[in-house]
């Protein structure tokens, strides 16, 4: 049986990816950035000093834009295009840049909105094509042979110890 | 489907416990949290109601360490079991790598059981997903309770992919952990 593709990342495209971020970082002021896909797995991160919990933030930011989109559909509209929280010190704007790619952005009270959505529309742009045109490229990139047969060892490893407490309170 | 990153060496793969209210969903996600090695899991996140029923999905991550130097994680979700939730099911399962389908064995659960793996079936199909083609494993639940359905029953109605079956009391932890252990395998085995 062949087996799924997922969502692949490439060299190329993360060092352009974080580059990306790192230039949208600079001009709109934002805090914290991250590219997730849209099941809610993080793919690159861009911030000097704030780091939130960020496997929990891409499963809830995911969660929130996925309802989003749904409640378009309920009310006929083709789609939201992003994702906007207003808080007392601080903002999250959540926008998407592919099918399966989605862009979080932080930033406080100091930074304008506008200026936000203005840049952040701007690299959406830029970012877009980097996914789109990489499955010739990713199809050739394979995980390591050995991979499946260790990943099972550990598997195994890791839930070794607590499998057997829970059989012995038997 | 999974989130190969080449670039950061990383893969994380997406597994849902899925079934009726009230099955044990969140049961077997907070026994994991509780037992797991500290350092492997990450934070539990759960949306839920006042009376703390799932409304929208508990998050667990798991991380399992660097293989063949892909660091590498396994998402956890539950979806709320209740009929009208179905809407935030749907949301939950898009990207599903494997689903576990945590059934419960009493008797008086039949007809919610049959009609939460019909409801599984039809939310990947519309989708596009093949349940066949993603990792699946029936977790027969509560089986510490009495007037429960047989092993043989269940399985008849609730497997037809010929998955493995797996007997559990989440409550107690039996079979939680053989459960996800055989669900991570098949993941890893499906996908690449």
């Amino acid at each position: 049986m062949a087996k799924r593709k997922g969502l692949v990342i490439n060299d190329r495209q993360l060092d352009l990816c974080d580059d990306i971020l790192r230039k949208l970082k600079d001009v709109s002021g934002s805090t914290f950035l991250a590219l997730i896909s849209t099941s809610g797995q993080p793919i690159t991160t861009a911030s000097d000093d704030y780091h939130p919990e960020t496997l929990s933030l891409a499963s809830l930011a995911a969660s929130s834009f996925a309802a989003t989109q749904q409640l378009a559909r309920i009310l006929d509209e083709k789609e939201f295009t992003l994702l906007f929280h207003e808080g007392k010190n601080s903002n999250l704007h959540v926008s998407q840049v592919s099918d399966q790619v989605l862009l979080i952005i932080t930033f406080g009270r100091e930074t304008q909105v506008g200026k936000v959505r203005l840049y952040t529309q701007r690299a959406v742009d830029i970012l877009k094509p980097v996914f789109e045109n990489a499955d010739e490229e990713n199809d050739l990139l394979q995980v390591d042979e050995g991979y499946e047969a260790s990943a099972g060892k550990m598997i195994d490893d890791l839930f070794a110890d607590v499998e057997g407490e829970a059989d012995a309170a038997h | 489907m999974p989130l190969i990153n080449f670039a950061a060496r990383e893969i994380n793969y997406k597994i849902v416990y899925y079934g009726c209210g009230l099955c044990g969903k969140t049961t077997n996600i907070q026994y994991i949290h509780r037992k797991i090695n500290p350092q492997a899991r990450g934070k539990l996140v759960s949306i839920a109601t006042e009376e703390e029923r799932t409304l929208y999905f508990d998050f667990l991550p798991l991380s399992l360490g660097t293989v063949k130097g892909m660091q590498t994680r396994f998402h956890l979700y539950t979806v709320p079991g209740q009929s009208y939730y179905n809407a935030s099911r749907k949301l939950v399962l898009q990207g599903v790598d494997g689903i576990i389908f945590c059934a419960d064995s009493q008797i008086t659960r039949l007809d919610e059981n049959v009609e939460s793996y019909l409801n599984l079936w039809d939310n990947l199909i519309a989708q596009g997903d093949d349940l066949t083609k993603l990792g699946f494993v029936i977790q027969m639940n509560k089986r510490d309770l009495s007037d429960i359905f047989s092993v043989e029953d269940l399985n008849e109605l609730l497997n037809h992919t010929h998955s493995p079956v797996i007997e559990a009391c989440a409550v107690s932890g039996l079979g939680v952990f053989e459960t996800l252990k055989t669900v991570c395998k098949q993941v890893i085995a499906k996908t690449g």
